[in-house]
This record gives structure tokens, C-alpha cells and sequence, in this order.
């Protein structure tokens, strides 16, 4: 984070010597803001300053990576609070949750649950990425037996358990995948803090309040480990939603580094049994600051939403959103099915493939390469003319993979119709209405 | 970022009609003026007594409570040399709709109007002068350090001194005029609030440039971090370009009607 | 070292807007922080819930809707019905088959339905529209005169019919009106300024800024949201002030992961928990941006997200 001259002057020593060079202190600590001079140009800066200053420059949050080889993740690292300020770096992490808890049936259920939501989104795979496995100990299930399969799923692993012991044990047989262990608090600190370091994972840090976690926070660093994240998790739904944002805003809005580390939010311990209710708090954790959510079950009703949710939130903010050029047939549309393009402009896409849809009558929705700008836009920039459009149809070949030879385009661009047909011979050029909405209609007089 | 603070100026003594209306203690033509200039979206309002030697405090006591009575409770800045004015007008000032400022402390003979402002939790002007007019911005900036350490020495935070780096007459000292624009810039470099006398630049123009210039300078000036400026509201091409430049640096969202609001 | 959080507090707050009438009448607004954030000062009105009802009844409902209101023989009926579901604080009537393009049904046919349900109910009342502007200009100032004493919302003017709409509803017969804008939070602000010019109490104004399902575009919402509530609150912009109704069944019941039948989409699961979902996890996406009102369909969804809202704020 960068710092005003502001913050270096008032730590200066303001004897104005010309040392350095400059004529005051103030010029001094300018500089020193926009990096014309080195600090050290100056003999006089207290150690204590200038360690507070180095520690302010620091990113504000800690980008901490779990996971081995491709399935490595980077939770955290986030530099702004709000989307329209700067892109979020690192897309919350889902995590279905097992327990020793559980009997034989419902973990093999479990098991094969998680692995069934997996498909792809406009490029992006979406899948549960993480399995949580937690320690309870009047539990059916022995713990390192249960992390052994949870492990064979080929997700990342979130331990919970704050018995250094076992967890010594459970990390033996997981650590190459690089977990979490999210088991230290203000009692079992420096034990889990041995065990976690020794296996090379991160460790997870919860406590009563925000105050404890802080604390614990403060003296895993004093012993040299910055490799956690923190479990935010409170008491009830409001105490958790609390301690999300007041971490996030204390580490990017007020450079408390203490608190820079991505979060964990557990709803099974908020809203055990109500999976309804877990699937608005997934939005509400995607939407305010949760890195990880443990929920206990993450079906296609569940995913479908929030996967759709994170992947807009973490949008760049001044990047339009593009989807892929090609053909999209519609409604069981096929090769003699009236063809209708447009941009691909997201925002467009969806649109148009929302009230084609609603309208039920098969078409080719054919999306041309835009550079993802609106149909207005990309129309003026040269990116939507007859000929960028008539040259998209022969690179992908559309007149062999397609007989009908209707082409609706959209009522905005309605001049291009002469020139379409004058480039494109044989094709019916047809003008739809200005507005998207007007689209049901059309499309339904049309067939 | 928040929006440029506009200082309505047009309550001086050096104005005969308000003058012989703060001797005479008559309130209409003070709320006349005070109103058109609300009226065309000052934010504060300036209160230029003079040195008024003698009824300072009480003449400055009558326009804090006529002025905050009839608005509101408009934000005034406090403008004159008698100390003991101020401290009675900040007496009887209310601050619900924002502190008051003491116009202004310098960094020669008026340095205790820092210690003054302090003392009651109010916003102080401090120019970036000392005897004469500053020879280079090394003076300026050297001036802006001893203002700053004395108010945070006496308990203010950083944000309450707002620096003047004294605007001057183009007239006379054109090849000054951008030394006072790189000295905003380093004020806002630093993180510091700034204000002034803007249509000092100005002065002895015809009247018909006069608009034009300090509307030129405004924008200038905002570009280069200014965050406030002593003017006339009610020249309205100078609001304009204000409005516009706040816009342009997102102090304010947009809408068609932004002129109107 | 103990923690000590920096308060988030603003000077500057939401207007608070009334609808409704008697004990039944509901408050949204009148925060001074970010939304939500309860633990920065305390949030005298949780954001609300309303259910929708349409005027074709049943008709266009999934069967999962419909079950829930079996036995009902008239628009009348499904309302008391819909009143007396869990969470519920405001119902909202949709004019839907107004649109010339659809079912055109006639000004008076509609309005003779929404005196039928204001008659059978007593909680307050928002009024949606059919997205055609001439003809919603003719509705509302129909529905505004009908409801005349019910400071109802009605839901909403636009860019093109604001000064009919604004003056019929808000000047005329004194009901709340809503400002709409599609994601365009310069366009948002500007109809809040005209809508006053007209003389309408800018406390008798709330905003639908725009929505859409979760995965659609939605990082607008998100962003012309936030960035509304940053203006009223950080900068102070009294034109933004307004609270934020923000009709989420329509959006959420209307994309395929929501609509697609279980023949169509085997792998995807029941019909039923997809739509609940998609709702809920719109809904609380646009309330965390700054909602202080939803309108949603399914009972279950509307429990959930009422419940929710007991427990944050």
C-alpha cells in the first residue's frame, strides 16, 4: 500500500539538518513517498519508525497458497473492499464438510456427492474445490481413516481438529497435498503451531472474539509463522457476518496487518441441518469477504447460483465480459433452425439468449467476435459491420454447418441489411426489434 | 474524495454596504448576501469583520448567531486579526453542520491562530507565508511544515489545517503562477487539505475577464489536488466549472441535472 | 493486543420510507451504515420481504408455486393466501398482462383486479407494472387513484414516464414512488432530481435500481449498488438517499437453471430446490449490495430470507 508523504513526515525526526539534501524534512518525506529517494538517505529516522514504515508498506492482506501441483489455489491477497475499486484477486473456495461424526453410510454418500457437481461455466471449471473434514471426539469414524478417503476425492483438505496429536497423525497421511490445518486457538497455539510448520501447511486460527483472534494471530507471528488464515466463524449467523467484515475492512481499509489473512466461514456450525439457509449465507460469505465456506452439501441447486455469483463478482471491473464467438443453438434448434446474431458482449448475450429462450422457438444463436463491446458500440468501432460479420461466418464456416439461410440481426444495426445481403448471397437478411424484451414476440410471430 | 468546499466571500467589510451594515448591527442586508450566496451553493460562509479594534467580539458574537440562526446553522469561517472576536464567535457557534474555520494563521505573526483553533477543535487556514511573499516553493513548503508541526504538536489532526499557498495577481506576477499550482500539488502530495484567495489571481482585470480567469485557475487548481477555495458563489461560471471539475474527479456522481443540485 | 474496530458509521444516512398503512405498515431505510453492518451502529429496519402475485394468477406459476395455492378460485384468494405465509411483510401485485405485446389486458380489467386484492388484504402494497412505459404511465395512474389512502409503492417510474406517473402517484394521491433505473447509477440519481423538481417529498421516493439473477450480468448490480450506497452515505449525495426495492422473482424464476424441467435437465435435480435457490442466493446477494426490500415468490425462499434478516440485523 502506498503511503502519503503525510505518514513518513509525521515519523520523521523534523530537525530540518539539509542532510539528505533537501531543504526540510517535509520535501524529504514527499520524496521518499514517490520513491525519488531511498529513506536511508536520512540518518535520523528511529529503528521503531522505520519498522513501522517498512510494515506499512506491506500488501495489506497475505496471498496464502494451499493445495499441491494443479490443484494449487491462492486464497486472499484482495487489496480493495469493493468490486468497482480494483478486481478482486482470489475467488472464494468452496468446501462440502465431513465428520467423524457421521456413520459409514453417509460419509460414502457424502464422498460421492462432492464429486458430482463439475462442469464448466463460460471457460471456467466449477466444482467443489475443498473437503472439510472435521474431528469430533465421541466420533463413529476414526479421524486419519476419514482424511485418508476425504484425500482420495483429489480436493484440498481443511482439517479441523485442534488436538495436536491427532492431527499429527491426519497430516501424515495428507500433508503432500498441502491442507489446512484449522485447529489452533488462544489454549493449543504453540502445539498446532509446531505440528502445522513441521508438515509445511497452513494453519487455521479461531477464537472466542475478534480480540482472541487477534491475540493468537500476534503470537503465531511472534513465532515466526505467517502462513494462516482465520476462521471467522462465530457464534451465530450475525456474530459471523461480524467478524467477516470487520477483518477484511481492519486489514484493507485500516492496515491492521494482523488481520490480513483470508477467512474461513463454517455455516455447518451457523446453520447446521437448513440447507436453504446455507445456500443464502454461500452468497452472503461470496459477497463479504469469506475466502473459504464450508457448507454441508453443495448440489447442482446449490452451485448453479453461486458459482454463477462468484464468477461475476470477480469480473475485472473495467473489462466488459465476453463470452466465446460461435454458435448457440437454442431451444433444440438444429442445421434448419432461422439463424439470429449478435454481439459478444455478456451482458448482450445473456440478454438475447434469455428472451430467445423464453420464447421457445428454436435458433441459432450465432455470437460474433465483438471484442465485447455492446452491439451500439462495437457497431461504431468497426467490430459489428458487414463485412467483420460476413468474414465470422466464413472463418467458422457457419454455411456448412447450417442450411437455413434466414439471418435475423438486431434492430439497432437495421442498416447493415443491404450490405449483408450484397456480401453474403443467398442469405435472407431480417431486421428484429430495437430492445431485447420485444424479442418474445417477435420470435414467436416469426415462427 | 469529497467535494470541493466553496468559502462564499462576499460578507467582507471591505465591502461598504456590509461594512456600515456590521457597524450599524442591520441585519438585512448581511442576510441578503448571505442568502444569495447560499442560494448559488457556497458551503461555508466567510465573515470578514476586519480588525475591528474594540467591538470585534461583540460584533463577531451578532453575525455567528444572526447568520447560523437564519440558515440552519451554516458553516462560517471566522475571518479576522482580533483573536478575541473569534474566540467569541466559536462561543456561541454551532457545529452540527461543520466546524468552524479561523481565517487564517500565517507562519509569522498570526502563528498562534493555530494554537487558537486547537484550542477549540476548529478548521484553521494556514497561509504558507512568512514576512512578504515567498521568494520560491522550498519557502512555501518550509513554511507548511512549521504550520503543520505546530498544530500537531497542539492536538489537531492534519486534516483540520487547510494550506494557503496564497494565490497571486497574474497582473504583475504572471511567471509565479505556476509555482502556486506546484505547490497545491505538493500539498496534496502530502496528503493535505488547501485553500485560498482565488481571484487574487485576477485582480485590477476587467470585469467581464475576471470570471473567465478564475474559472481557468479553479480547474487548474483542482487538477492539482486543490480541496477548497475562498470565491465568489455567485459568479456562476466559476460554480460551473467547480461542479464540473467535481465530476471529473468523482467527488460527485454525474446526473444530467448536476448543475441544478 | 486486543482489537479495537474503527467505527463505520457515516453523518449521512438513508432516507427512511413508510408504506403501508396501520400496524401492518413496514419501514425500510434509515441506516447510516453500509448494509448490514449492524455491529458498526445499530440498523433500526431489517431489510423487508414482499411476495408477488400476477394477474394471470396461476396460470404461468411452476407447479411448485402453485401448490402452494391450491384451492384458490380468485386473484382475491391467492392474495389472503399469500398474506398469510411465513415472513411475509408487503405483497406485490405485477400487472404483468398489461403489455400490449402480451395479453393486453385493459386498464380497467387490472385495476378492477387490484382493488380486489387491496380489499381483501391489509399488508401493504407495492404495485409492478408490464415494462411497456405508455401503458404503465396509464396503469399506475390508475392503481395510484385506486389505492387513494393506501401509500402504496408504486412500482415504478422510468426516464419516459416519470412526469405522469410521479405526478399522479406522488403528487396526486400522495402513494410512494419508485425510481427506476436499469444498473445506470447516473441515470438513478437524475430521476431521483427530476422526480423531486416535480414536487414529490424526496422521503416519499424509493429505487429500483435494477437487477438480475445471480450469474446474468449481476457484477452490475453489485457495482451500480455499492456505488449507491458509497455516494449517499461516504459522499453524502441526498439524490441517492433513497432506500432500494429491488423485485428479484422475476429475475431469479425467469433463467434456465431456475426454469429448465427435470426431463430436460436430469443431472441438474429437482426443479423446485433449483428455483428456491436461485432465488435465496439472489436475493441475499442484492441485499448485501443494498437492498432494503426483495420481492420474491416461493414461500420457502421468502421464509428463509426473512428469517435471515431477524438474525443479522
Amino acid at each position: 500500500m502506498a503511503l502519503k508523504g503525510l505518514d513518513i513526515f509525521k515519523l520523521s525526526p523534523k530537525k530540518n539538518c539539509k542532510e539528505c539534501g533537501c531543504p526540510t524534512c517535509m520535501a524529504f518525506s514527499m520524496k521518499v513517498a514517490q520513491g525519488a529517494v531511498d529513506i536511508a538517505a536520512c540518518p535520523y529516522f528511529a529503528p521503531e519508525a522505520l519498522a513501522k514504515l517498512s510494515a506499512a508498506t506491506e500488501p495489506p492482506m497475505k496471498t496464502i497458497k494451499v493445495g499441491a501441483g494443479d490443484a494449487e489455489l491462492s486464497l486472499g491477497g484482495e487489496t480493495v473492499l469493493f468490486r468497482h475499486e480494483k478486481t478482486f484477486v482470489s475467488r472464494t473456495r468452496y468446501a462440502m464438510s465431513l465428520c467423524t461424526c457421521m456413520d459409514d453410510e453417509t460419509v460414502a454418500q457424502k464422498l460421492e456427492d462432492i464429486k458430482k457437481v463439475d462442469y464448466e461455466r463460460i471457460g471456467e471449471r466449477m466444482f467443489v474445490e475443498m473437503v472439510y473434514v472435521n474431528y469430533s471426539a465421541d466420533g463413529k469414524q476414526d479421524y486419519v481413516e476419514l482424511v485418508k478417503k476425504a484425500a482420495e476425492t483429489g480436493r484440498i483438505l481443511i482439517l479441523d481438529c485442534k488436538d495436536a496429536e491427532i492431527a499429527k497423525a491426519a497430516l501424515e497421511v495428507c500433508k503432500d497435498g498441502k491442507p489446512i490445518l484449522n485447529g489452533a486457538d488462544a489454549s493449543n497455539y504453540e502445539a498446532m503451531n509446531a505440528v502445522a510448520t513441521a508438515a509445511g501447511v497452513v494453519l487455521g486460527v479461531s477464537g472466542a472474539d475478534l480480540s482472541e483472534i487477534h491475540d493468537t494471530v500476534e503470537k503465531l507471528e511472534g513465532l515466526g509463522n505467517k502462513n494462516l488464515v482465520i476462521d471467522v466463524t462465530g457464534a451465530d449467523v450475525k456474530e459471523t457476518f461480524k467478524n467477516a467484515v470487520q477483518i477484511r475492512k481492519a486489514a484493507i481499509k485500516d492496515g491492521d496487518r494482523t488481520f490480513g489473512y483470508p477467512s474461513i466461514v463454517n455455516l455447518h456450525k451457523i446453520a447446521a441441518g437448513d440447507l436453504h439457509k446455507q445456500a443464502a449465507l454461500l452468497s452472503l460469505f461470496t459477497m463479504k469477504y469469506g475466502s473459504v465456506i464450508v457448507a454441508e452439501h453443495i448440489g447442482y441447486a446449490e452451485a448453479l447460483p453461486l458459482y454463477g455469483l462468484r464468477q461475476n463478482l470477480f469480473t475485472d471491473p473495467q473489462k466488459p465480459m465476453k463470452v466465446e464467438p460461435g454458435i448457440y443453438p437454442l431451444n433444440g434448434a438444429d442445421e434448419n433452425s432461422v439463424c439470429l446474431t449478435t454481439v459478444d458482449f455478456a451482458l448482450t448475450y445473456f440478454l438475447v439468449s434469455g428472451e430467445l429462450e423464453r420464447s421457445g422457438v428454436p435458433v441459432n444463436l450465432i455470437i460474433n467476435d465483438a471484442g465485447g463491446l455492446s452491439v451500439l458500440t462495437s457497431w461504431a468501432a468497426g467490430k459489428f459491420s458487414s463485412s467483420s460479420i460476413a468474414k465470422f461466418f466464413q472463418e467458422q464456416d457457419i454455411e456448412g454447418k447450417i442450411k437455413s439461410r434466414k439471418l435475423i440481426i438486431p434492430g439497432k444495426v437495421a442498416v447493415l441489411k443491404g450490405e449483408l445481403e450484397a456480401k453474403m448471397p443467398g442469405w435472407e437478411i431480417i431486421i428484429a426489434p430495437n430492445e431485447a424484451v420485444q424479442l418474445v414476440k417477435f420470435m414467436k410471430d416469426f415462427a | 474524495m469529497g467535494k470541493f468546499v466553496t468559502i462564499g466571500e462576499r460578507l467582507s467589510t471591505t465591502a461598504p454596504a456590509v461594512n456600515k451594515a456590521f457597524l450599524e448591527r442591520d441585519p438585512e442586508p448581511i442576510l441578503k448576501r448571505a442568502k444569495q450566496q447560499l442560494d448559488a451553493g457556497a458551503t461555508y460562509l466567510d465573515v470578514n469583520i476586519g480588525p475591528a479594534e474594540g467591538y470585534g467580539p461583540d460584533l463577531m458574537k451578532w453575525a455567528v448567531e444572526l447568520l447560523q440562526g437564519e440558515f440552519d446553522n451554516v458553516p462560517l469561517a471566522l475571518d479576522t486579526s482580533n483573536k478575541a472576536a473569534i474566540e467569541a464567535g466559536i462561543a456561541v457557534y454551532n457545529r452540527s453542520k461543520g466546524k468552524p474555520i479561523v481565517n487564517s494563521a500565517d507562519a509569522a505573526g498570526r502563528i498562534e491562530n493555530i494554537d487558537l483553533a486547537a484550542a477549540n477543535d476548529a478548521i484553521v487556514i494556514a497561509l504558507c507565508n512568512g514576512e512578504g511573499i515567498a521568494k520560491d516553493n522550498d519557502e512555501r513548503m518550509g513554511y507548511c511544515q512549521m504550520l503543520l508541526e505546530r498544530g500537531l504538536e497542539h492536538g489537531m489532526e492534519a486534516e483540520d489545517l487547510w494550506f494557503d499557498p496564497l494565490f497571486l495577481v497574474v497582473k504583475g506576477m504572471q511567471d509565479k503562477q505556476m509555482q502556486v499550482l506546484e505547490c497545491i500539488k505538493m500539498f496534496s502530495d502530502m496528503g493535505l487539505n488547501s485553500t485560498g484567495g482565488l481571484s487574487n489571481n485576477s485582480n485590477g482585470m476587467p470585469k467581464a475577464i475576471r470570471p473567465i480567469m478564475d474559472s481557468a485557475l479553479v480547474a487548474m487548481a483542482m487538477m492539482q489536488g486543490l480541496t477548497s477555495a475562498i470565491v465568489n458563489p455567485n459568479d456562476l461560471r466559476l460554480m460551473e466549472t467547480i461542479k464540473s471539475c467535481d465530476v471529473f474527479k468523482g467527488n460527485t456522481l454525474y446526473a444530467d441535472s448536476y448543475l441544478e443540485i | 493486543m486486543p482489537f479495537t474496530a474503527k467505527s463505520g458509521k457515516f453523518n449521512a444516512s438513508i432516507n427512511a420510507v413508510e408504506f403501508g398503512t396501520g400496524d401492518k405498515a413496514v419501514k425500510i431505510g434509515g441506516e447510516n451504515v453500509f448494509p448490514l453492518y449492524s455491529f458498526d451502529a445499530a440498523i433500526e429496519n431489517a431489510p423487508k420481504v414482499g411476495i408477488e402475485i400476477t394477474d394471470f394468477g396461476m396460470e404461468h406459476e411452476p407447479e411448485c408455486i402453485k401448490k402452494y395455492y391450491e384451492g384458490c378460485a380468485t386473484l382475491a384468494d391467492m392474495a389472503r393466501k399469500a398474506a398469510s405465509m411465513e415472513g411475509v411483510d408487503f405483497l406485490s401485485f405485477r400487472m404483468e398482462g398489461g403489455d400490449p405485446n402480451g395479453a393486453n389486458k385493459s386498464t380497467e380489467e387490472l385495476i378492477g383486479e387490484l382493488k380486489e386484492i387491496a380489499d381483501a388484504v391489509d399488508l401493504p402494497l407495492v404495485v409492478c407494472g408490464c415494462k411497456n412505459v405508455e401503458k404503465d404511465a396509464e396503469l399506475f395512474s390508475k392503481a395510484a387513484e385506486a389505492l387513494n389512502g393506501k401509500n402504496a409503492v408504486i412500482l415504478s417510474a422510468k426516464e419516459e414516464n416519470y412526469k405522469t406517473v410521479g405526478a399522479a402517484a406522488g403528487l396526486a394521491y400522495k402513494q410512494v414512488v419508485g425510481a427506476e433505473s436499469a444498473v445506470d447509477i447516473n441515470l438513478a440519481k437524475q430521476l431521483n432530481v427530476l422526480i423531486s423538481q416535480l414536487g414529490v417529498d424526496s422521503k416519499s421516493v424509493v429505487m429500483n435500481v435494477g437487477t438480475a439473477a445471480v450469474g446474468y450480468g449481476f457484477e452490475y448490480v453489485i457495482s451500480t449498488m455499492d456505488r449507491v450506497k458509497a455516494a449517499a452515505l461516504q459522499q453524502g449525495d441526498a439524490n441517492l438517499q433513497m432506500p432500494i426495492i429491488t423485485p428479484v422473482a422475476s429475475e431469479a424464476w425467469g433463467v434456465k437453471e431456475a426454469m429448465a424441467s427435470e426431463t430436460d435437465a436430469p443431472e441438474w435435480g429437482s426443479q423446485e430446490e433449483r428455483g428456491i435457490d436461485m432465488e435465496v442466493e439472489t436475493a441475499m446477494a442484492v441485499i448485501a449490495a443494498g437492498s432494503n426490500a426483495v420481492i420474491l415468490k416461493h414461500p420457502e425462499s421468502i421464509k428463509i430470507i426473512s428469517g435471515l434478516m431477524k438474525e443479522l440485523v
